[in-house]
């Protein structure tokens, strides 16, 4: 997804969309999960979304072809966050702390008519149990404008460590 | 090594006792850095490891990188089809001859000093070689440092840094025809696929071991995820679950009851389709393999735990997991997916996330496999020095042993059999009171 045409905003469904629009919409969304909202998480989903994380490996494959590390269609979503919210979660209870930084934000034209495409980096931090880890990546979403703000279609977490390293499982969504 | 260090180890590693039906595991086992370093000798330069399948190097020139035992090796398919492993180290002087993960590739060149060997292990230019005395000798001494040996089994290699070792099938034993029961699930045979989890536990690597032996932590632990698989309609049971030590340090788990396996045994979050498919394949088997065979191969899961660092989990689909010691309380691991194959494809979208949903760092389940054991890590350093209180109980079951009845896949027999042969390898000590039982080591033969 590095293409030449970045653009500062983009018209999809008729509506023009800036960059400033996406960006407060991962920005949002990185509140929302550092302070452990999963209700409103579920919520930035349309109906039949998917959430993925490919393993360190990645080639750009279809996770369907491959293994990954998520690989989560809309039921799985939504039994995630049930997991996440309950206290029998133990790999995340008590909650890590996390602390996300969001940057390099870009808009590409979707393949699906009405979508667009998201590039952008990210650093994430988590704090739990003494220690501390940090992820890096990138997120190559697909999202839809609909009347009720932008929604998914695919959120995807490309990773940019070689492997997980010791004690980064990903037991909160990343 | 400090006298603190010596003087805990010399508590013996392992208590077992057949009047109180008691079995407890000295913790040093898993922080001490003496064990660890007497792990690496006396376990895993010594016996065999599993290095790779076959099929991730499927043509020739393929190679992969990875260190095992702490060793960097290249595990590579020569020019004629050979697979090879060769020490990642350039005979000259040292340096890592191969520096890229996995590619294609005739020939390895050191860039210290451009020494380059084709991937038979042969020289295949010494730069400026009018310097040196001898050029024949000094070539056929220069040759790339095989790994003394490399058996395969069903497409699993194994290699051994002990050129002494008995023959892999030998060392397999039991558990070598549960690895063929894989390769007979399909007609095709099974493949690995890209998309390899690598991550790394703060857990010791027996650990590892122990959480995939232990049936006992399923619904604790795993209680959202069994929530999730009632929530879609399957039960999930506990009943005729079966442990067994298969020698050698080998062990199995016969698992009927968590959850379903792709084209093996159908559930209704799988979808009709799947249905049908499932049953095809099950007849399908039934008239390749017989009806007693594809019983044992469909109608139940397996976790077979091949010594020292080999886990097949024949589950929700067949993943391949191989544990990597670092340190006493590091464990690096890396799971390949394993597949039929040939395969309809909605069978295989499937599976991958069938597998991934529970299977691996972001699971809905693995995640507190994980959190378990590196809490024992931690938890156990409450009882550094505390003599009798630093030890782990793993009696559960005992009581059954001793009466005969096979071990339970929620009772800890499976790790007591591990752990005799680990300290068999490693010492430090048995203290057995009692009598054991005749019955105890009781292997499975569905042969
Ligand atoms: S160390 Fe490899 S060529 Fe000199
Ligand atoms: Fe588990």
């Amino acid at each position: 997804m590095t293409q030449a045409d970045v653009r500062g905003s983009i018209e999809v469904a008729g509506r023009t969309i800036t960059r400033g629009d996406i960006e407060d919409f991962l920005y949002a969304e990185a509140d929302i999960l550092d302070a452990w909202d999963y209700d409103g998480w579920f919520a930035l989903f349309e109906e039949g979304a998917r959430y993925e994380v490919p393993t360190t490996d990645y080639r750009g494959w279809s996770l369907h072809t491959g293994g990954s590390f998520v690989d989560d269609d809309y039921d799985l979503i939504k039994a995630r966050v049930k997991r996440l919210k309950s206290r029998k979660a133990h790999a995340e209870n008590p909650h890590s702390r996390t602390h996300r930084l969001i940057s390099n934000v870009r808009l590409f034209p979707g393949e699906e008519e009405g979508t667009l495409r998201i590039r952008a980096s990210f650093v994430a931090h988590r704090a739990r149990d003494g220690q501390f880890d940090t992820y890096v990546g990138w997120y190559e979403h697909v999202v839809v404008p609909t009347d009720a703000g932008l929604k998914y279609r695919l959120r995807r977490t490309i990773l940019g460590h070689e492997a997980l390293p010791v004690g980064a499982r990903l037991s909160f969504i990343l | 090594m400090s006298s603190e260090v010596s003087e805990r180890v010399a508590e013996p590693m392992l208590v077992e006792d057949w009047e109180r039906l008691t079995f407890r595991v000295n913790r040093e086992a898993y922080r001490s850095p003496e064990i660890f370093a007497r792990e690496r000798v006396d376990v895993w330069l010594r016996t065999w490891l599993y290095l790779g399948h076959e099929t991730e190097i499927p043509d020739v020139n393929d190679f992969k990188v990875r260190t095992i035992a702490g060793r960097p090796l290249i595990f590579c398919r020569d020019t004629e089809g050979q697979v090879r492993a060769w020490l990642n180290s350039c005979p000259h002087r040292g340096t890592v001859l191969c520096r890229e993960t996995e590619g294609s590739q005739r020939r390895f060149q050191c860039f210290y000093h451009a020494w380059t060997f084709n991937n038979d292990g042969t020289v295949a230019a010494i730069p400026d070689d009018g310097a040196y005395e001898d050029i024949e000798s000094l070539q056929k001494n220069m040759m790339l440092r095989a790994v003394p040996r490399l058996e395969i089994h069903e497409g699993y290699v194994f290699i051994s840094f002990n050129p002494d070792v008995p023959p892999l099938l030998e060392h397999l034993g039991d558990a070598a025809d549960y690895m063929t029961m894989i390769e007979q699930q399909h007609a095709s045979g099974v493949t690995t696929l890209p998309g390899v989890q690598l991550y790394s536990v703060r857990g010791n690597w027996k650990l590892a071991v122990e959480n995939a032996m232990d049936g006992y932590h399923f619904s604790p632990t795993h209680n959202t995820f069994v929530g999730y698989l009632r929530e879609s309609g399957f039960a999930v049971t506990d009943d005729n679950q079966y442990a067994y030590n298969l020698g050698n340090g080998h062990s199995l788990l016969v698992l009927t009851g968590h959850g379903g396996r792709i084209s093996m045994v159908w559930e209704p979050r799988f979808g009709e389709d799947e249905r049908v498919r499932t049953e095809e394949h099950r007849a399908e088997m039934v008239e390749r393999l017989g009806e007693e065979r594809a019983h044992y191969i469909a109608d139940e899961s397996h976790i077979l735990f091949v010594f020292p660092n080999l886990l097949l989990f024949d589950i929700e689909g067949l993943s391949i997991r191989q544990l990597e010691p670092v340190a006493p309380g590091h464990t690096d691991v890396r799971a390949w997916q394993l597949v039929p194959r040939e395969e309809h494809p909605d069978s295989r979208a499937l599976r991958m996330k069938t597998v991934v949903s529970f299977v691996g760092p972001g699971g809905l389940a693995t995640p507190d496999d994980i959190e378990a054991y590196e809490a024992v890590q931690r938890g156990i350093e409450a009882t550094r020095g505390a003599g009798d209180l630093d030890y782990s109980d793993m009696s559960r079951g005992m009581r059954d042993e001793v009466k005969g009845e096979q071990g339970r896949s929620i009772d800890e027999g499976a790790m007591r059999g591990f752990w005799r042969y680990w300290e068999e390898a490693v010492g430090g000590g048995l203290a057995v009171t009692g009598d054991r039982p005749a019955s105890f080591l009781e292997g499975r033969d569905v042969r």
